[in-house]
């Protein structure tokens, strides 16, 4: 050990370095709109889109607004086998986000392009099936997680995928403005993540409130199995969401640093954390890890980054990004978000033993097991 | 905010290899750098050892500052062969000599043990949960000692309250025949992973109570509303209040739109720019927001080691605001904070109320990872105000002084915010 720290140090003694910047995505040629892989369960999947207004408490962000307004969107199981996929995004939510996250090497209409696997407005099917909500990273769209929330429907749950305006680049409201994001003034004050996990609980806890009302489709859910996931601050959100509601049984973050205060008695309801590299070692997720004392998972996928868990992977050669070596390929990295994801859902809201998440798995060698430092 | 940040790798002990590197990456990279006599570094890093030995009551009889020549190597190799016997593998000792030798640049830092307290959470606060009109200067500080706010923990439990006066801190007085005992007074804002407790006795004076009490530093939870770098308000109806705790990298666009909506619904009389506690941050931000007062003009000098400066000109692009402004400053406002408060001043676009600012004004910093995983900053250019000035070390005096006074603190009153 001794031998090893003094090399390291000869080393270095040789001059300082500044930090590395920020490794600048590399662009390649466009290579036309983006195809979402398709859905690996036994069901078709239909989606719908509901905006729903709480009265009971003004905006969060835009102080001119006296009403949460929320745009829900729903993924589900159905019958019906014809009609048109349903737009991914809009061409001017494709051009905010792009702009938003400084790509210009495609149209800026691309992603409003990519092609999905759910018929718009498709006629529920099945019952008493699982509710899973979905919450989207900062400055995203729920449609980012869209290839999971397809997969999802069609292995029979019903997601709800959240966008909690003004936490976006780009949500399209009821009345057809578009919330741009206003809380990106904010996101480098001290507490702001705090603010905004306990924000996005009362948003997912008032969309469970409204659910049944608001949608035709509701009575086929079991409101007693609802479990909820989200990448990054959206992760962090599922887990202050769980902590404020008790109707959320279980929930998943993908790779979010944590935010919420987990009571000082720790908490028991099934929690994963499913990260990528950079959360093997994590002071956010080893402080709650003590917390939690009921099953728990800590899976750490190699070769993952912080993206590996949304869509965008998959939309990168639409986009005209060449991504970084070492990192796992768009589909695999689909595949694997797909399959823990479900594999948790399975065994908490559908009482389904899943083997892959006892332990290594043959098939899986990209996962571990954590605490693993 | 975007991406799960990364860890920073692990603190490895320091050793004098690292002191080393520290050494030749100041000459390479700091301003004065070029021109510097590095003698200077290692003498002050020799006096700290010696120093520090002495303390231990481990003090050698060849403690004794090699010769130096001025060669800038050879020098660093006769430190060092010194250093290596009277050290020994002992690391703390090349912690003291790298302090001071950082301390010596007037204008560089050396970020070391400072570490995330394994159970906080984003907003929480470490230590006692208050804080004093010395602010983060203690050095700088200014008899009585006083109570400003309690934020929670063990000052809140304590039951402290603003204009508290701090009449001693583990039994020594603040102040000695008016002169700051720093010591003391740093004493009150212990860092993770520092847990002594602090015994203070304290006099409130509106009821003549002098008591002791002993507060554990500790995590406590913070308002989040407290925690934003941008709050505003309207004051008497007809001017826009905003806070700004910190120039970060999109402050003036914030402060701008919260102008702009408090001016939506009524006609402004002025603005009062509350920049007390504003540590500094962004050069380039605090330059757009001054833009949004003048046009046209330079607001100060970012100056190399060979004297040659650029102008910091004004942004004019950034839509002029067109009120009248109030700039609040105190010793708390550092750095960028300064930048600002100076323009203001040299170029008439305001009035600076409040106290004098910290001094502390480097010119930007770059980061530099030393072997150990700790970070040295060091700015590559120094700074002068609007007029050609020196603030480092000086501070830019307000043009009116509204000091806060304990009876002001535990009554709420904000002088600054009286009409004059």
């Amino acid at each position: 050990m001794r031998l090893i720290v003094a090399v390291v140090a000869l080393l270095a003694a040789t001059a300082c370095t500044a930090p590395a910047a920020p490794r600048a995505a590399g662009s390649a040629t466009p290579a036309g709109p983006a195809v979402l892989p398709a859905p690996t369960g036994p069901h078709r999947v239909g989606t719908t889109v509901l905006h729903l207004k709480d009265a009971s408490r003004p905006d969060p962000w835009n102080l001119d607004a006296k009403v949460r307004e929320l745009k829900v969107t729903l993924w589900y199981p159905t019958g019906q086998r014809d009609g048109p996929p349903a737009p991914y995004m809009t061409a001017e939510e494709s051009e905010l986000l792009m702009r938003g996250s400084r790509i210009a090497s495609a149209p800026y209409d691309t992603l409003s392009r990519t092609r999905t696997n759910a018929v718009a407005d498709a006629e529920p099917a099945g019952r008493k099936l699982p509710l899973v909500v979905l919450s989207p990273g900062f400055t995203k769209p729920v449609s980012t997680l869209t290839s999971l929330a397809e997969d999802l429907a069609s292995r029979g749950y019903v997601v709800a995928g959240i966008d909690h305006p003004y936490e976006s680049y780009a949500t399209t409201l009821e009345d057809g403005t578009i919330a741009e994001c206003l809380a990106c003034d904010s996101n480098s004050d001290p507490g702001f993540g705090a603010g905004l996990v306990r924000s996005r609980a009362a948003d997912v806890s008032f969309v469970l409130d409204e659910l049944p009302a608001k949608w035709d489709g509701s009575g086929r859910i079991d409101q007693s199995r609802i479990a909820m996931a989200g990448q990054s601050i959206g992760g962090s959100s599922a887990l202050a969401t769980m902590i404020e509601d008790s109707r959320v049984r279980a929930g998943i973050d993908m790779d979010g640093t944590a935010y919420a205060r987990i009571p000082p008695g720790g908490f028991s309801r099934p929690f994963m954390f499913l990260g990528s590299a950079e959360h093997v070692a994590s002071p956010t997720w080893e402080r709650d890890w003590k917390l939690l004392t009921g099953w728990k998972r800590w899976i750490v996928l190699s070769g993952a980054e912080h993206q590996s868990f949304t869509d965008t992977p998959l939309l990168s050669d639409a986009l005209g990004i060449r991504s970084a070596s070492g990192v796992l390929p768009a589909q695999r990295a689909a595949e694997l978000t797909r399959t823990y994801v479900a594999a948790f859902l399975d065994l908490h809201l559908k009482a389904q033993r899943r083997p892959v998440l006892d332990g290594p798995a043959p098939g899986f060698p990209e996962a571990r097991f954590c605490p693993c430092s | 905010m975007r991406a799960a940040p990364g860890s920073p790798r692990a603190e490895t002990p320091t050793t004098i290899d690292v002191v080393e590197q520290a050494y030749f990456c100041v000459l390479s990279h700091h301003h004065r750098g070029a021109t510097m006599d590095a003698r200077v570094l290692l003498t002050a890093g020799f006096a700290a050892l010696t120093r520090e030995l002495g303390r231990e009551g481990r003090d050698l009889p060849d403690a004794v500052m090699p010769a130096l020549t001025g060669d800038r190597k050879a020098d660093w190799a006769a430190f060092e062969s010194v250093y290596r016997r009277l050290a020994g593998q002992r690391d703390e000792l090349a912690v003291v000599t790298l302090e001071a030798m950082v301390a010596a640049l007037g204008d560089a830092t050396w970020t070391h043990g400072v570490r995330q307290h394994p159970d906080a959470y984003d907003g929480d606060g470490y230590g006692l949960g208050l804080e004093t009109n010395a602010g983060s200067s203690p050095s700088r500080a200014l008899p009585p000692l006083f109570v400003t706010a309690v934020r929670g923990g063990a000052a809140r439990a304590a039951g402290l309250r603003p204009g508290d006066v701090i009449e001693s801190v583990n039994g020594s007085a603040p102040f000695i025949d008016g002169t700051t005992v720093a010591p003391a007074i740093a004493a009150l804002r212990p860092q993770y992973p520092e847990a002594r407790p602090v015994r203070l006795r304290l006099l409130r004076q509106s009821t003549g109570r002098r008591w002791t009490v002993t507060l554990r530093p500790g995590l406590y939870r913070q308002e989040l509303a407290d925690l934003q770098v941008v709050r505003s308000k309207l004051l008497d109806g007809d001017r826009a209040y905003v806070r700004l705790t910190w120039f970060a990298g999109d402050s003036a666009e914030r402060i701008l739109r919260a102008i702009a909506r408090l001016r939506k619904a009524r006609t402004l009389a002025g603005i009062v720019l509350d920049l007390r506690g504003n540590g500094g941050g962004s050069l380039t931000e605090a330059t757009r927001l001054l833009s949004a007062f003048a046009h046209g003009k330079v607001t100060g000098y970012l100056c190399a080691g060979d004297d040659r400066c650029a102008a910091l000109p004004t942004d004019d692009t950034v839509r002029l605001v067109g009120l009248p402004l109030t700039v609040l400053v105190d010793r708390g406002c550092a750095s960028a904070c300064e930048h600002f408060g100076a323009a203001v001043k040299d170029l008439r676009l305001g009035t600076l109320v409040g106290g004098r600012t910290a001094g502390v004004v480097s010119g930007p910093a770059e980061s530099y990872l030393l072997g150990d995983n700790t970070v040295l900053s060091l700015p590559d250019r120094y700074h002068l105000g609007a007029g050609g000035e020196v603030i480092d070390g000086i501070g830019v005096p307000p043009d009116r002084y509204a000091p806060l006074t304990p009876a002001d603190a535990a009554a709420g009153r904000d002088p600054a915010l009286a009409p004059e």
